[in-house]
């Protein structure tokens, strides 16, 4: 008969996150590298970015939390006055326990509402900082590139939700302590004996918390394991399910198919059970203390020294008391899973540094104000100059070794060779794009001055760069080539025989996809689905080179088009660059290039030849 | 079993009832664990009631040991029924399971073809475990709610009717305040699963694009989008808050109102000395209990909505039909080598577009032919009619003489087999790979396939000295081998089951040249006393066939022997050995276009 506590309102990611964090941390190479993790001080910056959120809800929920000590009391008293059969008291106290119910649940919805944004600004910060490691194009806070985007979105979500319940548990723990003192000292006012019996049964639930959560996440991990073997199968199975048939294996499959499951009827079972066990006993430590109570009192109860109103706020306050020692070891399990978050999310950020996650930053979530993308100051080129570039791989990738040219303004530049001759490699040295490399030396001049950080120098209205797979955005075309940026507001020093062409089409024209924009109903401002994808290959290509252009480049970098583009169009798109100007350094197979070029330069196994 | 895909429920109670007894067990578990909670407060009352009658500490203890002896017994059958009702569950489910991977397993390819890995294990494993949480769980758990309000009721009622209605009025209000506020939690509760997913899916696609928009320099862009997404979703989350808590204010506040109701009416009914001050602690604290079930079955409601609607896509993949079936005369080819034969075969997808029109061919028992033309000219389609992946439009297949339609599945299956180009492994050992979990070939046999096709190397790996040999695991399930050497897994596929006719469809066009060596030797020994169709991508792979099939636009362009082909300067054939030697020079030039010349 024990009261439910509970949870904390819309704050709990339930029992599947702590092995979530287990699987997460355990796949894959270069992600189970463990640092030590400061998770109190990281927490404790991250609960402060939004100070009046938090510690509003913080003292709301320690309210909230102790507020059964007061209508316990209140219930034991009303019962004292049944029992001495004064009416007029009782009904005061009923009127009483009514306020005391209404005052706990405004103070629970203004908690609740409360650390819902505090939760939610908690998160962002964290996301934040991640995205801002992955997109920043140099600087202080830009990080490693970890492409993979599946799994990192994990972090975004899984991994802040991690820290989030370590900091949601302070509130439940605090509450719960403040209560706990509270009624162990108006119980042990009652009745010192009964009340230190009823420690036993809540010791004991602190160790059974744990010892079953150790053996709870391990059972998870295999139900987990067993889950996936099922899953793997059947993807495995239905990715060949022409193989399967033409090979009349449908019945052996099958066959197989049972044996995982049947393994996997086991483990889940076992999983939930011991979830359902742990529940059990801590629902069932208040029932126990209660009859321990009514044991050990018994002569007390008897003699009517412990009465009916006392009986009624040992249950209350019993009901209650059980859930205490389980918060703890619920907040020690979130402390390791904080950890684990911590390790995953340093991955996202700059230096690999788990306190870039929690830094102060701010970002107008939910508050007035706007990001604005700011293009830097135009630094004309007179001359780009590579002074022996050298990139070296840890693993098979094509490396450079030693590479110097020049490049003066308005000229194209050509690179060729075999693959793997390090074409790719070169240009994102060249911009500072070669985020994974081993090694990486020499120096890149622009107008004689070495760039130390090209990463974020090598951006619009200096250089553009565009990849051999350029990824689009879900979003409109003008915004997938503008990004952001006010285009009229770039003064170009690089001309164009259109200049009063507005940019957007400008663009568009010199990378000839303007035919195909003006053939679509909502023009620049068609939604071109995720990633682009209602486009065609060769369209997706071309519209990343618009992008490339708008801002109209001193070097514009392309990485080989030939796969997207036909002869004919890269054609034209070498003659409208060198009409408009541009310096190009182009990778190129075609003679079309060649024919063009100011300068060739060939690379074989990295090297310039 | 007839499924309609309107009558889901139904199709769930033809599930459970092969384990009718079961199911008839765990309901009296449910009972009895959703009532034992109720014997406390009674035991309590009864103190109460005795004490004022004079009872000693002797009695009291008494009472308190059995308080313990049924709150210990009530948590264990509590964990015993979660114990029952799973494995239950999780047996019903994996029928389920076991059932759709093998109706998933029997439809058309047309199905495959146009329904993702993903999609079909989110039908066939994701599904059924909703239905199976909703068997094990939901059902037992709503089940056990009822009972309890229930007994409370009950046991109410015999101490004092005017209990018994106060509880009647009050589940009655507390229900209806519920089942109103759901529907607003449910509907924020959409609301915000569809900003988040719009939240992460920008998330992601930044991520993806990271590149292009450092280089860029749009990260501020990026930026912007996240604030203005996460802005939307915290806003909508606070409105989902609001939402549930007043969800919260209907459940707390009918329990603080029944509460203070039980001290008012128990006051007044001790009063006049119609109930004993035990029966009203009992009120009281019966308040209290019912609160646990009402709020499970709120909690449980989402997860009703989730099974039903996953039922609904159980029955919808269910009520898919094959259009390929055993044929109802069934008729054997003769023994030996299959002749294949095509009369006046018209195929399309059923979409009108012919794939293949008019197609006549006479294939001859124990020949080689190789089948070339231009990629989408239909050679694909001929190999999946002789397979019976697809059935003809028009017109009639003949393996042995037999129309193809008239042939057990079981036995063409048997008797012809299919090398592919994108060979899929699954994850388990060698073996398995090999025999794709057929338990019946020995193990000898099994290794003695993988040498015949020259794949003794993986027999050789080192395993770390444990298991060895065919047992072995097959390393990253298989991404440890080269295209190359997935193929030879095929051919030892094909091996083992000693077909009467092989089909290679492009089985060699993404392997490196050494390997293609390889390959060429052991399907040359496969290939021996056995009727094959070699659909070719590189026109070095048929220096040794016998015939050559040129098609083009879904028709037959030329048919003979390869020596006369070859020797015709004006035939086609010609003409693409002549087109494939000028790439091929063109090729190691350096430009690097894969090799294929009809693609």
């Amino acid at each position: 008969m024990t009261a439910a506590v509970p949870e904390p309102v819309g704050s709990d990611g339930g029992p599947m996150t702590d092995i979530a964090a287990v699987d997460r941390n355990g796949s894959g190479a270069g992600y189970s590298e463990a640092v030590p993790v400061a998770v109190w001080r990281l927490a404790w910056m991250i609960s402060q970015e939004r100070r009046r959120e938090f510690w509003g809800s913080y003292i709301a929920f320690v309210l909230f939390f102790a507020f059964p000590a007061l209508t316990g009391y209140i219930m034991g008293a009303a019962f004292d006055a049944l029992t001495d059969g004064s009416s007029r008291r009782l009904y005061w106290m009923a009127g009483a326990l009514a306020v005391a119910e209404i005052l706990r649940l405004a103070i629970l919805h203004y908690g609740a509402v409360t650390f819902t944004r505090c939760w939610y600004l908690m998160k962002s910060l964290m996301q934040g900082n991640m995205l801002i490691g992955q997109v920043s194009s140099g600087g202080i806070d830009a990080g490693q590139p970890v492409g993979s985007a599946g799994r990192s979105v994990t972090r975004f979500r899984d991994d802040t939700e991690d820290v989030a319940l370590f900091i949601d548990g302070w509130l439940d723990v605090s509450g719960a302590f403040v209560f706990a003192v509270i009624a162990l000292w108006i119980m042990a006012a009652i009745d010192l004996m009964a009340t230190a019996v009823v420690l036993v049964p809540m010791a004991a639930v602190a160790v059974a918390t744990k010892m079953l959560d150790t053996r709870i996440k391990y059972y998870r991990r295999a139900d987990r394991e067993a889950t996936a073997a099922v899953t793997g199968l059947v993807g495995d199975v239905m990715a060949g399910a022409t193989t399967v048939k033409v090979n009349d294996a449908v019945e052996p499959v099958v066959d197989r198919l049972r044996d995982l499951v049947d393994v996997r009827r086991h483990t889940a079972t076992r999983d939930r059970v011991f979830d359902d066990a742990l529940q059990s006993v801590t629902t069932g430590s208040g029932d126990v203390a209660m009859g321990l109570v009514l044991i050990v009192a018994a002569g007390a109860i008897a003699s009517g020294r412990f009465d009916l109103g006392e009986l009624v706020l040992f249950t209350v306050y019993l009901g209650w008391l059980g859930f205490f020692p389980r918060m703890i070891g619920r907040t020690i399990a979130r402390f390791n899973q904080a950890t684990v978050a911590f390790n995953g999310m340093r991955w996202l950020v700059a230096g690999q540094d788990p306190e870039r996650v929690a830094v102060h930053r701010n970002l107008p979530v939910a508050k007035p104000g706007e990001v604005e993308r700011e293009l830097p100051a135009r630094v004309p080129l007179d001359e780009l100059r590579v002074q022996g570039l050298t990139a070296v791989y840890a693993g098979g990738e094509a490396g450079i070794h030693d590479i110097s040219f020049a490049v003066p303004r308005g000229s194209f530049t050509v690179v060729t060779g075999p693959v793997g001759a390090g074409k790719s490699t070169l240009l994102r040295a060249v911009l500072g794009l070669s985020w994974q490399a081993a090694h990486e030396s020499g120096r890149v001049l622009w107008n004689g001055v070495e760039i130390e950080d090209r990463a974020a120098f090598f951006v619009p209205p200096q250089a553009a760069f565009l990849s051999q797979v350029p990824q689009l955005l879900s979003d409109s075309l003008a915004d997938n080539i503008l990004l952001g940026a006010d285009v009229a507001a770039s003064g170009s020093t690089v001309s164009s025989a259109a200049d009063e062409l507005d940019p957007l089409w400008w663009a568009l024209a010199v990378a000839s996809v303007d035919s195909d924009v003006a053939d679509m109903v909502d023009g620049v401002d068609t939604l071109i689905g995720p990633r682009g994808l209602r486009l065609s290959g060769g369209q997706r290509q071309r519209v990343a080179a618009a992008r490339a252009l708008v801002q109209r480049p001193e070097l514009l970098v392309l990485d080989d088009l030939s796969s997207a583009v036909d002869v004919e169009t890269e054609l034209r798109l070498w003659s409208n660059l060198a009409a408009a100007g541009i310096t190009v350094i182009a990778v190129s197979h075609r003679k079309v290039a060649f024919d063009r070029a100011d300068q060739l330069l060939t690379l074989d196994n990295g090297r310039l030849v | 079993m007839s499924v309609r895909t309107d009558n889901h429920w139904r199709a769930l109670v033809d599930l459970i009832r092969p384990e009718l007894a079961r199911y008839g067990g765990l309901s009296v578990a449910v009972t009895v664990t959703a009532l034992l909670p109720l014997v406390g407060p009674l035991l309590i009352g009864r103190i109460v009631d005795d004490v004022a009658g004079g009872a000693g500490s002797g009695t009291v203890v008494r009472y308190g040991l059995a308080y313990l002896t049924v709150t210990a017994a009530a948590q264990l059958i509590s964990v015993g029924t979660t114990w029952y009702a799973n494995t239950i569950a999780w047996r019903t489910a994996n029928d389920l399971r076991l059932s759709l991977t093998r109706h998933v397993l029997g439809l058309d390819h047309e199905f495959h073809r146009t329904h993702t890995p993903g999609e079909l294990i989110q039908r066939i494993d994701g599904d059924v475990t909703s239905v199976s949480d909703f068997l094990g769980r939901v059902l037992a758990n709503i089940a056990a709610a009822v009972m309890t309000v229930v007994g409370v009721l009950v046991v109410l009622s015999v101490i004092d009717w005017r209990l018994g209605l106060m509880m009647v009025v009050y589940t009655a209000i507390g229900g209806v305040m519920l089942a109103l506020l759901r529907d607003g939690a449910i509907a924020e509760t959409e609301r915000t699963m569809s900003s988040s997913a719009r939240l992460y899916g920008g998330i992601e696609e930044r991520l993806t694009a990271a590149e292009d928009l450092r280089s860029n320099g749009a990260g501020a862009h990026a930026i912007r989008r996240f604030v203005d997404d996460a802005t939307a979703n915290l806003h909508h989350h606070v409105d989902e808050e609001h939402a549930f808590m007043r969800l919260w204010w209907g459940l707390q506040g009918s329990v603080a109102g029944g509460a203070v109701l039980a001290l008012i009416l128990g006051g007044w009914l001790v009063s006049i000395d119609a109930i004993s001050l035990g029966a009203a602690f009992v009120l009281f604290q019966y308040v209290q209990i019912i609160r646990r079930p009402m709020e499970d079955i709120v909690d449980r409601i989402e997860m009703v909505q989730k099974a039903s609607a996953a039922m609904v896509r159980v029955a919808k993949l269910r009520a898919e039909r094959p259009s390929i079936v055993d044929p109802t005369h069934p008729h054997s080819p003769p023994p030996g080598p299959l002749s294949v034969g095509f009369e006046h075969v018209d195929f399309d997808y059923g979409d009108g577009q012919p794939v293949l029109t008019g197609i006549d061919l006479e294939l001859p028992a124990g020949r080689t032919v190789g089948v070339v033309g231009r990629t989408g000219g239909g050679k694909s389609t001929l190999s999946r009619l002789v397979l019976r992946l697809v059935d003809a439009t028009s017109g009639t297949v003949r393996l042995g003489g037999v129309p193809i339609t008239d042939i057990p599945l079981a036995e063409l299956r048997h008797r012809v087999a299919l090398i592919p180009q994108e060979v899929q492994l699954v994850h388990g050992s060698i073996r398995d790979n090999v025999t794709l979990f057929d338990p019946e070939p020995s193990d000898d046999e099994v290794a003695d396939a993988i040498r015949q096709v020259g794949l003794e190397s993986l027999l050789d790996q080192p395993n770390g000295g444990t298991v060895g040999g065919i047992h072995a695991p097959l390393s990253g399930g298989g991404s440890g081998l080269s295209a190359g050497e997935s193929q030879l897994v095929a051919l030892a596929r094909v091996w083992l089951r000693n077909p009467d006719l092989v089909v290679l469809d492009e089985a060699t066009a993404r392997i490196d040249p050494e390997t293609e060596a390889r390959l060429h030797l052991a399907v040359g020994r496969l290939l021996e006393g056995r009727t094959a169709i070699i659909i070719a991508h590189r026109l070095s792979t048929l220096r040794e066939v016998d015939d050559i099939v040129v098609v083009h636009d879904g028709r037959i362009l030329e048919h003979g022997r390869r020596v006369d082909l070859e020797a015709d300067s004006d035939g086609r054939f010609r003409r693409l050995l002549d087109l494939a030697l000028e790439t091929e020079d063109d090729e190691q030039t350096g430009a690097d276009h894969d090799g294929g010349v009809l693609s």
